[in-house]
């Protein structure tokens, strides 16, 4: 088994998007490519696969034991997939068929499943026993967590035995468990003797899968060498700019040092918002019961835990957003009028989703009698080009929406956000620019924060207080009367 | 975006809408009988001849389709209003406002549309304001189920909630989430309305308990001419095409975009 690629180059519109002059991947040897968004390294993978959209243009060839593929014809490889080559998809959650129970789907990559249903269930079933899912081979995919959905995911990719694998983003949106797990998984398809390519932003599990690493940026590879070398003496500035952008390695006049403590702050500052004796249930799970929280001004507090935990759930309560089933919450009257504001995980959710963002932000404007010239200010300061807000929220990028969404914020001076995981949809640098953001104005106004996240060193680097929740280390909910108390 | 379809489709219902506006002033007598024109053919004066009472065709298809565009357009303007703004109220409030005309809702569904004009039509016999109450009765429902579940999402999205934390107000709320979001379904379902309406006028009269006589109206027009089909086919068919025209058009109108 060997699989060469040569001369590729994707091509919109004359635009060259990938231009990769070969590579090479041998049984055995993990291959990772980094890099930020809109770098190129998804259409790579789409362009091995032959999954490219129909308007791009692929160039070049693909070698595979041998045989060669002209990577021009996007349909000559599709009798690869599945036995030879496997697509694992980003968001897994997404990707699964939400009317299929599991172990349906996963039979329906195997190979005898058009002759044989019988044997494609059996061996379904036997796959989905060795991923540890035996008891969830009836279940519907929304039933299941994002780290059990991956490993379903990782099921119905690999049963028809393909050495090939190619993962895009698998790690995006998984909790930390949840994503040691898949790193198993694939570490496992590479000891199998099989070939692996993996695209990430993730640079933990790029250490972690080991192998070779390339860099991308704007369509081309910078850098190519071991994990281990690439990923801690890297030779291209773009690289350094990359791992320097890890939040642990953050260093701005707000990051804070050492792993946020569990215990509270001293109780000189006054509390903003303190909640006492909260309790939320969903759908028969226990959340959380007979919690005390208290965030006090100009505090830096997270709330970490596992996905589903009732992280947002427990920040909503504590903005009067949810009422609680059991306790109160008590605003303080410095949060009235405005200065208690919300940052979303997905923005473009965040915003009227049909009017251009001029118009939602002339409405903020409008009703608590701003300026233009601040919000003007704001942009410059951001450097996000005036135009933008001509979009609607659906044309503007990610990153770029979500600071367009930390200045409306900020426009109104909150002495408290609640960033509900305001990044982790984004890339690395993507990120340290958001955050950056986002903590230059919290440090100007003196306000207090808390941030959902599920990545402790986002955690470390921006709060100095963690609010845990939920249990650390499964995939079931935790269900614990008396989860720890923070007062 | 108007595409190959549109256009002509547009230029049809201009055209018929001229006819319903200034047909009626051209030919202002739809009532006056002459026996002794009996089913005059067809001339320049008479496009359409003289019917079985001697009355002038094309006076009485004039008036008629006046009259159904007017009473379809009323009538769903009307339902399109009142169940907008049932549904965004049900929405917003919840509670046993919801209840309650969610309730209502559901009666008015288990009946069939033309029932509801029926029962109607039967308490005040005929009178062109029964005729309107009951069409829009009838059609007010959809309307407000669409507006009630489209309304209800919106609201419980994110987005409203940013704006409420920024204490925008019903008025922003109004403006900017919900009739960018209703608007492009609203003007499709309202197109389909105004046909349906004036099929069910149409209907109304063509069963003879629809608007009394002698108003000319089209499926009246169509049930009187139709012992005469052999001697004088056009009289007929003439009511027949201005329905279908008005149906094709409409149904081509409407913009692929807006259906979500």
């Amino acid at each position: 088994m060997s699989m060469h690629l040569l001369h590729l180059t994707v091509t919109h519109a004359g635009t060259v998007l990938v231009e990769v002059a070969g590579l090479h991947f041998e049984p055995g040897v993990p291959v990772t490519i980094v890099g930020e968004s809109g770098s190129g390294k998804s259409l790579l993978a789409h362009a091995i696969m032959g999954t490219l959209p129909a308007n791009l243009l692929a160039r070049g060839s693909l070698a595979v034991d041998g045989h060669s593929y002209d990577l021009a014809d996007r349909a000559n490889r599709r009798r690869l997939w599945g036995p030879v080559m496997a697509l694992l998809p980003q968001e897994p959650t997404l990707a699964l068929d939400p009317t299929m129970r599991t172990q349906e789907q996963v039979a329906e990559g195997a190979a005898s499943f058009s002759t044989d249903k019988k044997a494609a269930r059996r061996s379904a079933g036997a796959l989905l026993t060795s991923l540890g899912l035996g008891h969830a081979s009836a279940a519907f995919p929304h039933t299941l967590s994002g780290g059990m959905a991956q490993r379903v995911a990782f099921a119905a990719a690999t049963i028809g035995g393909a050495p090939v694998l190619i993962a895009d983003e698998p790690s995006k949106g998984l909790d930390r468990l949840a994503r040691a797990e898949l790193a198993d998984l694939l570490t496992r398809h590479v000891g199998g003797g099989g070939i692996l390519l993996t695209i990430t932003h993730d640079l933990d599990l790029a250490r972690e899968l080991g192998g070779e690493v390339l860099v991308m940026k704007d369509a081309h590879i910078l850098e190519h060498g071991p994990a281990a070398q690439v990923l801690t003496e890297p030779a291209h500035p773009y690289t350094r700019r990359l791992l320097a952008a890890e939040p642990a390695r953050w260093k701005h006049p707000w990051t804070r040092a050492g792993a946020p403590a569990e215990a509270p702050a001293e109780a000189t500052a006054a509390p903003l918002i303190s909640g006492k004796g909260l309790a939320k249930a969903f759908g028969g799970q226990q959340l959380f019961s007979d919690l005390s929280v208290t965030i006090g001004a100009g505090e830096r507090a997270c709330l970490s835990g596992p996905s589903g935990s009732g992280k947002t759930t427990l920040g909503n309560v504590l903005l009067r957003l949810l009422p609680p089933d059991t306790g109160h919450v008590d605003h303080a009257p410095a949060l009235r009028g405005g200065r208690l504001q919300k940052l979303y995980q997905d923005p473009a959710m965040a915003f009227a989703s049909r009017v251009p963002l001029r118009d939602s932000f002339a409405d903020v404007l409008r009703r608590h009698r701003l300026t233009t010239g601040r919000l003007d200010e704001f942009m410059a300061s951001l450097r996000l080009a005036p135009a933008l807000l001509h979009r609607t929220p659906g044309q503007v990028s990610g990153g770029e929406l979500q600071r367009l969404a930390i200045i409306r914020s900020m426009l109104l001076e909150p002495a408290l956000v609640f960033a509900d995981e305001p990044t982790s949809r984004l890339d690395l640098i993507t990120q340290e620019e958001t955050i950056g953001c986002l903590m230059d104005q919290v440090d100007h106004l003196g306000a207090a924060l808390l941030l959902v996240t599920h990545d402790d060193a986002l955690a470390g680097a921006v709060t100095s207080r963690r609010i845990p929740l939920g249990r650390e280390d499964g995939d079931t909910l935790p269900v614990r009367p008396g989860l720890r108390t923070t007062r | 975006m108007i595409t190959l379809v549109q256009r002509p489709a547009a230029a049809l219902l201009t055209l018929l809408v001229l006819f319903a506006v200034i047909g009626p002033l051209v030919w202002p007598d739809h009532a006056a009988q002459d026996l002794s024109r009996f089913l005059e053919p067809p001339s320049l004066v008479e496009p359409l001849g003289r019917d079985h009472l001697g009355r002038s065709v094309i006076a009485r298809l004039a008036h008629a389709t006046q009259l159904s565009m007017l009473m379809a357009v009323l009538c769903v303007a009307t339902a399109v209003l009142v169940g907008s703004l049932a549904g965004i109220i049900a929405a917003w409030r919840g509670g046993w406002i919801e209840t309650v005309l969610h309730g209502l809702s559901e009666a008015f569904i288990a009946l069939p549309a033309l029932l509801v004009v029926l029962i109607f039509s039967a308490v005040a016999n005929g009178d062109l304001w029964t005729l309107y109450v009951g069409l829009a009765l009838a059609q007010w429902v959809e309307y407000f189920r669409m507006v009630r579940s489209r309304s209800g999402l919106v609201l419980a999205g994110p987005a409203v909630e940013a704006a409420g934390m920024f204490k925008l107000g019903p008025a922003h709320i109004i403006r900017r989430h919900l009739w960018p979001e209703l608007r492009p379904l609203l003007t499709t379902m309202a197109t389909f309305g105004v046909g349906s309406s004036i099929l069910a006028l149409s209907t109304l009269g063509f069963v003879g308990i629809g608007i009394r006589p002698p108003t000319p109206e089209l499926g009246l027009m169509v049930t009187e001419a139709f012992p005469y089909y052999h001697e004088a086919p056009w009289m007929s068919l003439a009511p027949v095409l201005v329905l279908t025209t008005i149906l094709i058009g409409l149904l081509s109108l409407r913009n692929k975009e807006a259906r979500l």
